[in-house]
């Protein structure tokens, strides 16, 4: 079942033949104080509602896809968490250290919405495509032969990265937080959609260029690991999104004018569109020497965390 | 005004020594739960004054009423890195902030539970917090930005260190009970200058950490003004002022510790161990020196 938030608040699912079927309505049982808790509510009660919605799914409704505007399928989930690294990028390496940041929900953009660079003086925006995760269920301390039962689906995300900014020397993560940065969408597909979530191929065209490409094979840590990682620190609710991690080899430049499509097959693609007020200029194509810089400390042992 | 919130999910003020419950001033507010009231309260706070002050004027004192966070779930949790001069003399370092975990919100009276995580320490920090008023973004870096301030609380940043990959460890801070708050919000008109408070934490009795808000390299205003050029500001949001590591130490099960900021109020948690891990119960001189090492390179 693919779930959209679409048009002026409402909640639908987008159903096999490619139309959408409204269910704004069934979800006002549950007294939404406003549209944002649409799809919050829908995770929470999707055991009483999958009979019902799989039925509309299959049945079809009269609204073409194309003719909606789709928007980011949760409005402002309660926490965004990112996985630092978590693709083997062609090395041999031994398994790094698990570790997470958080990135501003007040971020959130979908399909068809406009990143917006800030003037901050970053050497270079990169997009980063990751498969992601929605929470179903509140979770802590999971395990990991559970952590596959809070899942309520997948989606597809473009963690917009803004590098250099911020103070050097500590891996500073603030740059992911600018308003605008938080790119994710088209819809959540249930995991009953995908087969094999280690099978994915992830890409991004920027004006119709390849940039990235890579498989979800490459994953270092397991999503069941992650989420028991993840919940062993931090307890996940409903509406939690979860960031897989990004494959750096493929990155590059977004820059004014640019529209980027982050796609995952199986899953989907989205668009968004980039808007410099500045007018800074950054070369075309995949970012190689960034590519190298990971490849490079990937080769390093991992190194056990300083104390500061 | 010093904004409360009781463990029984009333909305109160604390005044002569007790607490006035003043939920009627926000009757009309719908929400679902703790964690999404106080935001819709916080927001509503400065358009309610007289209501509130009304109500508080009216209300009967009660004693001993167990309070929760003010905000027992704040939409972000903020956090400065360094942002104390500690005694070096040195040009300030670049501003940078990251966010923590919003689940890691714990009240008066709660318990501070060590995770399993082979940690190499945990750290109390004791901080200024701002609470955040009304939305807000690009704030100037002058008197204005404090319009969005609704007020000020103590926070403990409690810091796992060396868990994870990064240096210095951030998801060590994200621990759910890690970061003690309250007792109250007490509103921006009641500290005349947040930049001359002094705030100290206490371990069992023993003083550890003793500093003044003055020692801070970018003040509050800075601080509102960097991090709303960055993102968009609601109320609730949490944002932490940084700390002074000199007198950090360790926290270890069956530890009780009180933080005082001077003018704002007293918070008390406990600690809880289940793994019994024990460390020298003083201050971390090693620690310090290291800090102050670093930031005079």
């Amino acid at each position: 079942m693919r779930i959209a938030s679409y048009d002026d608040g409402k909640t639908g699912i987008v159903a096999s033949d490619d139309t959408v079927v409204d269910i704004t309505g069934i979800l006002k049982q549950y007294d939404p104080l406003g549209p944002e808790d649409a799809l919050p509510d829908l995770i929470t009660h999707i055991d009483e509602l999958r009979d019902k919605l799989d039925e509309l799914a299959a049945t079809g409704g009269s609204m073409p896809l194309a003719n909606v505007r789709l928007h980011s399928p949760l409005a402002r989930p309660t926490k965004i968490v990112c996985l630092i690294g978590n693709y083997r990028e062609g090395t041999d390496r031994p398994m790094q250290i698990l570790d997470i940041f958080f990135k501003s929900p007040e971020g959130v953009i979908g399909d068809g919405d406009t990143v917006t660079l800030p003037p901050h003086e970053a050497s270079i925006f990169h997009h980063e495509a990751e498969l992601a995760i929605v929470i179903g269920t509140e979770s802590k301390d999971v395990r990991d032969d559970e952590a596959m039962d809070a899942i309520f689906g997948y989606t597809i995300f473009n963690d917009v990265s803004a590098r250099g900014t911020g103070r050097q020397g500590i891996a500073s993560f603030l740059g992911k937080s600018f308003d605008t940065f938080a790119a994710f969408g088209p819809w959540i597909v249930t995991p009953d959609e995908v087969p094999d979530p280690y099978d994915l191929r992830v890409t991004v065209k920027v004006d119709g260029e390849l940039r990235q490409d890579y498989s979800t094979s490459d994953m270092e840590r397991p999503i069941r690991e992650l989420i028991s990682y993840i919940s062993s620190v931090t307890t996940l609710h409903p509406g939690d999104v979860i960031c897989c991690g990004t494959n750096h080899q493929g990155l590059g430049a977004m820059q004014h004018g640019d529209s980027v499509t982050t796609a995952i097959s199986g899953i989907g693609a989205f668009t968004i569109h980039v808007d410099d007020p500045q007018r800074r200029r950054w070369e075309r194509g995949v970012d190689q020497e960034m590519a190298q810089r990971v490849r490079a400390m990937a080769q390093q042992p991992a190194q056990d965390g300083a104390t500061r | 005004m010093r904004l409360a919130l009781s463990a029984d999910n009333r909305v109160g003020v604390l005044k002569n020594g007790g607490f006035i419950d003043v939920s009627e001033a926000f009757s009309d507010i719908r929400y679902r739960g703790a964690a999404d009231r106080m935001p819709r309260v916080i927001g509503a706070l400065a358009k309610r004054r007289e209501r509130i002050e009304e109500s508080a004027a009216t209300g009967a004192l009660e004693h001993g009423v167990a309070l929760q966070a003010p905000v027992p779930r704040p939409p972000k949790l903020i956090a400065a890195f360094g942002n104390y001069f500690e005694g070096v003399q040195r040009d300030r370092l670049a501003q940078d902030m990251f966010l923590e975990s919003p689940d890691s919100v714990i009240g008066p009276g709660g318990t501070v539970v060590l995770p399993r995580h082979p940690a190499t320490i945990f750290h109390h920090e004791a901080e200024l917090a701002l609470v955040i008023g009304a939305r807000s973004r690009d704030l100037p870096a002058d008197e204005r930005a404090l319009e969005s301030v609704a007020g000020y609380t103590c926070a403990i940043d409690v810091s796992g260190r060396g868990i994870g990959r990064m240096s210095p460890s951030r998801i060590g801070k994200s621990f759910d009970t890690f970061t003690p708050l309250g007792p109250a919000i007490v509103t921006t008109d009641g500290v005349a200058d947040p930049q001359n408070l002094r705030v100290t934490l206490s371990v069992n009795g023993d003083l550890r950490q003793d500093y003044s808000t003055s020692d801070m390299e970018y003040g509050v205003i800075e601080i509102l003004a960097f991090i709303s050029g960055h993102m968009t500001l609601v109320p609730g949001d949490v944002l932490l002022c940084g700390t002074n590591h000199q007198g950090l130490g360790p926290l270890q099960d069956g530890d009780n510790v009180s933080m005082t900021i001077e003018g704002i109020g007293t918070i008390e948690v406990d600690v809880r161990d289940d793994l019994r891990r024990q460390w020298s119960r003083e201050i971390d001189r090693e620690m310090g020196d290291r800090v102050r090492g670093t930031a005079g390179r």
